[in-house]
């Protein structure tokens, strides 16, 4: 016989706690207590029993062993005892299910009703069928391994809840790391003694950094056969055109994962309509790009789609969410608009629209409002570039308005100054500014501040201006360099949402890897997910690393650059687990059950019981049935008595 | 300052109520019971032949008109007697949960307060194996406060001797009158002798027997070793639920007796368990028993 829950000794010890508990309790029950009454009158003169003859023995004896008995039955039950031949070598074992993108791949028509099958299917058949081919007494942990290893459960010896684990695993969106799930396995089985097998059931797609990869010991392999023919999607990448932000440059990687050359076509499609399509041969495991050019200024999804036709479609469509083109609209007001255009005209992210100060808005829907040497009665309500103001409506104070100004120099420390050169440039005419405390002063000359820039606070929103003392498109600063330069660093300074290149990746589940420009700080660098929370990343050696185990958007922000990645496309692994030699593999013929094995806790748990309920009938129950009999009778004696009394004294 | 043994809704209860004695006591006039003793009192009681000497003012002089006799009216008298209170303070009174010590000072101060509001002369006389300091109430109402402050003052202790109280009472209390002895009657003597002297000597005699639960039916159960709380002796004894019913049958018994004294000599018995509130002893067990009216 053997005890489930409880050691003989842990049983023994709680039987005998128990008991001895039970036994001063009754003995507290039945021993002498000191009361202080009133008289003892009616104690003495009632007819109370004052021998005792059993004050130090135990009364009821019979009451007590049935107790003790049946409490000694009861706590058996729940050490779970079994009968039968008594075996300690229950062992823990792992099965590390296969739970990787591949094995998404179709196996055929195998299943029921002529129904395609997966590998997941076939993994989850054969690790059901080596749970079920175990002794009862073993205990099996369940792992789902893709890119992480995951318990299901934990050494669990029922063996419904480890095969209903199997059954709702299904393929996720990561390649195999088939190192860690040994690695925690072997973990798992260090915390637990008794150690069994560690089973791994699936096709053991790997990275080609563990095709050769060393089995532990204990290893069996139930392994599941999957072909190597597949062509799929690798990498998409798409980003406007510097040049012309109405196109996307848009780059497509495919991998032929195969030991064949195979030749696919590959189609792209915006919004439904063709957007381009290439035939590609792929030499076996080679990987090929295709570059395509396709102008649109509107949001639209963008499908790729190989029609490679083998046996694992996941990897042979993706979609990208393009977002539409936005410009810099600015209003300049200006009665000699034609010194303005080139400077605001040469750049394709910016829509300058131009015209008289007369017809000044001030609540005019632009991003950026320019007011060429004159001051409008209101302010305009957004960002505004102020040239050669007048001194009665100048945002910034004017100092002075001088001729033959000499621009002194660009101040490097200023954002706006940032990489403007001029030598010997003199001015006309030019104003200098006093600029406040908070102001930023971008460029000095004549003993004044000549470029000011200031952000403002109204109605809680920050409104940037800048106030240039000089007119840039006339001579001299119309043939300087920096005059460019420096309304480029103005609109970037004011609206660094527009000029921020945005690329966009479908690329695949799991570890991501992006390279950084050289300037960029890591204090500047963002990494979100979807609902906009945080993602954890590292920053090695100009790269960026960070992971993601479920499909999904994720948005790297890098100052002015922003890389957008849609984690769509399932990561495959490049080749196959070669399984070492010496390791065992399928399903191994099923343990005899042990006949002798019975479970004879119900049957103490009932006798228990009854005898709990022997004890009551005869010793508890009788002594309450006393007590209420003698309060019911003794009242109807005396009266009986009293009349009896008064009838023979009336006769 | 003592806390009061009575609410004052209670108090406010209390004033519509009346001592109430049967027998006829002489005493002086203004009292608020009648008596067969004829004197100055409204109402009409007999007529008797006229002597010489007695007062013109009661001369029946219609009856002298038709019958050419004179004879004279009689009146009832309303005569105030005294009321004592016996308060058992021995140390079997503190037993019991609440006490009957607490119990007895309450029902005492209700009894007082009541016949203070009647203009009674209350006497409050504490006794155990003698009786002790008494206090005199009388004069309305507003003495009621010193009353209190006597009754909450009141020390349990000592062993109730009946007999010996009795002895002394008659002696030092001369004048017959309304006597209520508010006591658990547990004495180990037998107390019937004691309350008969006191009867025979002509005092009107209220017995208010206050008792605890655990008097009358002891919650214990097996083996038990107990003490007299007066005596001190012990007896050591096994008790169960058929031994309780003997028990409580002689508690019965022993009320019973009780009640039979005081019935047979023309006084009243009124038995309380302190487990039940005091308004309900007061408003229920003591009126129902005609000792308030």
């Amino acid at each position: 016989m053997q005890f489930l829950n409880l050691s003989l000794g842990e049983l023994l010890g709680l039987v005998g706690g128990i008991s001895a508990a039970v036994v001063a309790l009754y003995l507290l029950d039945r021993s002498k207590r000191r009361q202080i009454v009133s008289t003892l009158h009616f104690w003495a003169a009632s007819d109370v029993r004052t021998d005792l003859r059993h004050r130090r023995k135990i009364q009821q004896p019979w009451s007590l062993i049935l107790q003790l008995i049946s409490l000694a039955l009861l706590l058996t039950a729940i050490a779970g005892p079994r009968l039968g031949v008594f075996d300690g070598g229950g062992r823990n074992l792992v099965v590390i299910l296969d739970t990787s993108a591949y094995m998404g791949a179709s196996a055929g028509t195998g299943g029921t009703g002529g129904r395609r099958t997966t590998l997941m299917d076939e993994a989850k058949a054969l690790a059901r069928a080596y749970v079920r081919s175990l002794p009862s007494r073993d205990n099996v942990m369940l792992v789902r391994a893709d890119a992480l290893a995951t318990p299901a459960t934990a050494f669990e010896s029922n063996r419904q809840v480890v095969e209903d684990a199997i059954r709702f695993s299904q393929a996720q969106a990561s390649a195999l790391n088939l190192g860690q799930a040994f690695e925690f396995a072997q973990r798992a089985q260090k915390q637990a003694q008794r150690s069994g097998e560690i089973v791994f059931a699936g096709a053991g797609r790997v990275g080609t950094s563990e095709s050769g990869l060393a089995a532990p010991s204990n290893l069996r392999v139930l392994n599941v056969a999957s072909t190597q023919d597949n062509v799929g999607l690798r990498k998409i990448g798409a980003r406007r055109r510097p040049g012309a932000p109405d196109t996307w440059d848009i780059l497509v990687a495919v991998r032929n994962y195969g030991t064949q050359t195979r030749a696919v076509n590959l189609e792209l499609q915006f919004a439904k309509s063709p957007a381009g399509s290439a035939r590609m041969t792929l030499k076996a495991g080679a990987e090929q790009e295709a570059a395509f050019a396709y102008k649109s200024k509107v949001a639209g999804y963008l499908e790729v789609r190989l029609d490679s036709r083998d046996a694992f479609p996941q990897d042979d469509r993706a979609i990208l969410e393009l977002p539409p083109q936005t410009a810099l609209r600015v209003a300049v007001y200006s009665n000699e608009p034609q010194l303005l255009r080139p400077l605001f005209g040469a750049n394709p992210a910016v829509e300058a629209v131009f015209d008289s100060p007369a017809n000044f808005d001030p609540a005019v829907k632009a991003d950026l409002v320019v007011l060429d040497r004159f001051a409008p009665p209101m302010a305009p309500r957004t960002n505004s570039i102020w040239i050669e103001p007048p001194a009665s409506g100048s945002p910034v104070s004017v100092r002075e308005t001088r001729k033959a100004v000499k621009l002194e120099r660009w101040r490097p420390d200023s954002v706006l100054g940032e990489g403007l050169r001029t030598q010997d440039a003199t001015l006309d005419s030019a104003e200098s500014f006093t600029p406040a405390p908070s102001d930023q002063v971008v460029a000095e000359g004549g003993g004044g501040a000549l470029v000011v820039a200031r952000i403002a606070e109204t109605n809680g929103r920050a409104i940037k201006l800048v106030a240039i003392g000089f007119h840039p498109g006339r001579a001299p600063m119309k043939y300087e360099l920096a005059t460019p330069l420096l309304i480029a660093n103005i609109l970037r300074w004011m609206t660094p949402d527009a000029f921020r290149r945005l690329e966009l990746q479908a690329d695949t589940v799991g570890t991501v890897t992006v390279p950084l420009e050289k300037d960029v700080q890591a204090a500047n660098v963002r990494v979100l997910d979807e609902k906009q929370r945080p993602l954890p990343f590292t920053i090695d050696n100009g790269t960026l690393r960070f992971f993601s185990g479920a499909p999904g958007a994720v948005r790297v922000e890098m100052g002015d650059r922003e890389m957008v990645y849609s984690l769509t496309l399932p990561d495959v692994a490049e080749t196959v687990w070669q399984i070492p030699a010496g390791v065992r593999r399928g399903v191994p013929r099923a343990a005899p059950v042990s006949a002798a094995a019975t479970d004879v806790w119900p049957w103490l748990a009932v006798l228990g019981g009854l005898g709990l309920l022997a004890d009551w009938l005869l010793f508890g129950r009788s002594r309450a049935f006393r007590m209420r009999a003698s309060r019911m009778v003794t009242p109807l004696a005396s009266r009986m008595a009293a009349r009896v009394s008064m009838w023979r004294k009336a006769s | 300052m003592p806390e009061p043994l009575l609410d004052h809704v209670v108090l406010e209860r209390l004033e519509r109520l009346t001592i109430h004695w049967k027998q006829s006591l002489p005493g002086l006039v203004g009292g608020h019971n009648t008596s067969r003793f004829a004197g100055a009192g409204q109402e009409f009681l007999d007529h008797r032949h006229f002597h010489q000497g007695d007062d013109l003012r009661a001369v029946n002089w219609r009856a002298f008109l038709r019958l050419e006799k004179l004879f004279l009216k009689m009146f009832q008298l309303e005569p105030r007697i005294p009321v004592r209170l016996l308060l058992d303070i021995s140390r079997s009174m503190e037993t019991g949960n609440p006490s009957k010590f607490d119990y007895t000072r309450q029902l005492a101060a209700a009894l007082c307060y009541v016949g203070l509001v009647r203009l009674d002369s209350i006497a409050l006389q504490p006794f155990s194996g003698k009786l002790h300091d008494a206090f005199l109430a009388s004069g309305g109402r507003h003495r009621f406060q010193p009353a209190v402050n006597f009754l909450s003052a009141l020390k349990s202790g000592g062993k109730t001797d009946f007999l010996g109280v009795a002895r002394q009472f008659i002696s030092e209390y001369p004048q017959r009158g309304l006597v209520a002895v508010i006591s658990d009657f547990l004495d180990d003597a037998d107390c019937e002798k004691p309350l008969q002297y006191l009867a025979d000597f002509g005092h009107e005699m209220i017995l208010v027997q206050v008792w605890a639960d655990e008097d009358r039916e002891p919650p214990w159960n097996g083996e038990l070793e107990l003490e007299d709380a007066e005596t001190g002796h012990k007896i050591e004894l096994a008790f169960d639920a058929e031994a309780r019913a003997q028990y409580t049958a002689a508690f019965d018994e022993h009320c019973d007796h009780l009640q039979r004294i005081a019935l047979r000599n023309n006084g009243r018995y009124v038995g309380v368990p302190t487990s039940v509130p005091i308004e309900q002893a007061i408003f229920t067990s003591l009126i129902r028993s005609e000792t308030l009216v």
